[in-house]
């Protein structure tokens, strides 16, 4: 099985996760697919989700000489058994790519025809989406399989951004979703799709979407060795096709797409988290 | 010849016509020197934010400025604009300073004067919403009617200016117990009655521009609301015969059709006018059909909204093609039908767009400058957009304070989790 990896930037430690762990599941990685570092529509998302300060800390930690920053520090510390090869953490794609031997390509769009050139080159049987662009049809055409994604709520419940918030906040079960990518969001055939079973352990959100995102790159890997052997059968999305991609509003209830939530309902969404923690036992609380 | 702000012109202007006020609005400058300085600093600031505000997926997603402070601000504008015979300006130019009072705007600004008053405990909005009140009565003709345009400008009788200061009578009705304001609010509502025309619609004697409007929604709503307290049938089925005929007009693509504005472009504010009077009458008549119609409506712009991070000042039909500029007052009024739809639905996304487009409203608002600048809502973002360009505009305070009130009141309910919020899913 010939797979390519698509990352949001050479610094996701999520695309760098997901490559690793490919690798140590024996399926070394044809390529890696990569938006540049210094795009400046990634810079001013990571600006606006975590302000001037919190960004200038990411950036250090990442560009600082290797003496000036602990080589250990992973943002998300779920991630880290992925990231750690040789005794040391693999910190960019470059060094994932150099520890497990496949070459990278950037480019600006992922749906550039420079792109789609590429990844043409390296003839894959599948690619593994872990950020970027939304990817448009001549992109999702080029894989024998297609393109698959780790959808951090369950399908077709809650589709689109902040899902595990809106899980939370709808009274809709945490879950992880393998899916294939269609040109709809998050409307794709599913794969896999699983109840997050550890949301009682996690006290805020940042720490609830680390762990789901690393159970999600578990449930990746898993997929690609499914469909590998072919085990693994994708099933249609229930009424796909009726609200896919639509941007008029006759069916509004069946639409199921999510947006971007405001720090107003995280708090709420946090709240809820917390009732989802057990209650300390009466023996322990009295010491 | 300066006419109705929110209606615009009664007719197009010929290009000369367009030249030759805009070099009288320029001339104010020169009766106004000391108005350069706020002009310059405005385009300035516009010009810089255009070129490098940055509109990506997590823009507006923090709150930057506490409402209570903004809504202080906006209520502290409208006072400013209160001129002495108790009605509220349309406009502060940025040319020509401060307009004559305006009966429309001043008739739903009561209400909003009164809920910030209420809410805030603050006497002088009660007290300025009461002088205002005084002043609407001042106007009101013979035949129930209130009168066309800015205050001085003429004495026609206008359908939509009626409905828009019965809400202004309505509410002061509400908050007195006056007999006396509820009978001319009864005859306001006769008038409207007895203008309507047979399909339903109003197109006919104090119509604007001798046509009927789909945004006519807005006076239906006044009327439903009128007829909730004298119990008046005759009321409550002019409303419903004038919603049956906007819902005629309701495509399933969410454009509402017939808002007709000839030598005009279909500006929001009017698209949002249509959707909030159909949303509001259904509310209070009770049909589901309308209801249903104006979320069609609000949730195709709220999809345009949160996927572009922004609404276009006009569209065509179909919302097919917008301009670019932002017309901010419209803006406003679709936060205010998304809160209420979130209200009435449970459905948080309404809640979350509402809270995004209000985070983006705060912070285009003016914290200092001179009376008529420091707290007012623009016509256009930027300010030399085509929608009341170079201007802040009394009913863009009134419909941004009206989002910020319903975002207090629905929060706080919801935050205590007094209100319960049905699944988002069905």
């Amino acid at each position: 099985m010939r797979v390519v990896v698509l990352c949001s930037s050479p610094y996701s430690e999520t695309g760098c996760a997901m490559a690793a762990r490919l690798a140590q599941l024996g399926y070394v990685p044809s390529g890696a697919l990569t938006l540049p570092a210094a795009d400046k529509s990634t810079l001013i998302r990571k600006l606006g989700q975590w302000g001037l300060r919190g960004s200038a800390r990411y950036a250090w930690s990442k560009l600082a000489p290797r003496g000036a920053a602990p080589q250990s520090q992973v943002r998300n510390p779920h991630l880290g058994p992925a990231l750690r090869h040789d005794g040391r953490v693999l910190r960019n794609l470059t060094e994932v790519a150099q520890a497990y031997g496949f070459p990278i390509f950037s480019s600006a769009e992922q749906n550039s025809p420079r792109a789609i050139a590429q990844l043409r080159q390296w003839s894959p049987d599948l690619a593994i989406f872990t950020g970027g662009d939304i990817l448009r049809k001549p992109l999702l055409d080029v894989p024998r399989l297609g393109v698959i994604n780790s959808h951090l709520a369950l399908l077709p419940e809650i589709r689109g951004m902040s899902s595990p918030e809106w899980s939370l906040l709808c009274g809709v079960p945490l879950g992880v979703t393998i899916h294939f990518m269609d040109t709809g969001i998050d409307t794709g055939p599913i794969l896999l799709r699983r109840e997050f079973p550890h949301a009682g352990d996690c006290d805020s959100l940042m720490e609830l979407r680390n762990r789901m995102i690393a159970f999600g790159i578990e449930m990746a890997g898993e997929a690609v060795a499914a469909l590998d052997r072919g085990s693994l059968a994708a099933t249609a999305q229930e009424a796909r096709g009726e609200d896919q991609g639509k941007d008029h509003g006759k069916d509004h209830g069946k639409d199921r797409q999510f947006f971007v939530m405001h720090d107003r309902l995280k708090a709420q969404a946090a709240h809820r988290l917390q009732q989802l923690r057990p209650a300390p036992l009466a023996g322990r609380a009295n010491g | 010849m300066i006419s109705s702000p929110t209606q615009t012109n009664p007719k197009p202007e010929p290009g000369r016509g367009k030249a030759a006020k805009a070099l009288a609005e320029m001339a104010g400058l020169l009766r106004g020197p000391h108005r350069v300085f706020p002009l310059l600093l405005k385009l300035t600031s516009d010009r810089i934010r255009t070129s490098f505000e940055p509109r990506h997926l997590y823009a507006y997603a923090s709150t930057t400025r506490p409402s209570e402070e903004a809504l202080r601000l906006l209520v502290g504008w409208i006072r400013a604009a209160q001129r002495r015979d108790g009605g509220i300006a349309a406009y502060y130019s940025l040319l020509t300073g401060y307009s004559e009072s305006y009966p429309e705007v001043t008739g739903y600004i009561v209400p909003t004067l009164y809920d910030f008053g209420r809410s805030a405990s603050d006497a002088a909005s009660i007290a300025a919403a009461e002088q205002a009140t005084r002043w609407l009565l001042s106007l009101q003709m013979p035949s129930g009617a209130f009168p066309a345009g800015l205050h001085g400008e003429g004495a026609q009788p206008s359908v939509f200016n009626t409905g828009q200061i019965l809400f202004g009578l309505v509410r002061a009705h509400s908050e007195t117990a006056s007999a006396d304001i509820l009978k001319r609010a009864a005859a306001a509502g006769d008038f409207l009655a007895g203008v309507q025309s047979e399909d339903g619609s109003w197109g006919g004697i104090g119509a604007y521009q001798g046509s009927a409007h789909t945004y006519y929604s807005m006076v239906s709503w006044a009327l439903a609301q009128l007829a909730e307290i004298t119990q008046d049938r005759r009321h409550a089925h002019t409303a419903e015969r004038n919603l049956d005929w906007v819902l005629k007009h309701c495509e399933p693509s969410g454009w509402i059709d017939g808002i007709n504005l000839r030598g005009h472009p279909t500006y929001l504010h009017f698209i949002a006018y249509a959707i909030q009077g159909v949303l509001e009458c259904g509310i209070l008549l009770r049909r589901n059909d309308a209801i249903e119609a104006a979320r069609n409506s609000a949730w195709v712009l709220l999809r345009k909204f949160e996927t572009h991070k922004h609404l276009y000042g006009a569209y065509q039909a179909d919302f097919k093609f917008g301009s670019h500029f932002a017309c901010l007052t419209g803006n406003a009024q679709m936060s205010c039908v998304w809160l209420r739809l979130f209200e009435i639905t449970g459905d948080l996304r309404y809640l979350n767009a509402a809270l995004k487009m209000n985070e983006l409203l705060k912070r285009l608002l003016p914290v200092r400058g001179r009376s008529g600048v420091a707290g007012g809502v623009a016509g256009s973002y930027p300010v030399w957009g085509a929608y009341q360009p170079l201007r802040y505009i009394s009913w863009g305070c009134k419909f941004l304070a009206d989002a910020l009130l319903l975002e207090q009141r629905l929060l706080q309910k919801y935050e205590a989790c007094e209100l319960e919020a049905a699944p988002c899913v069905s």
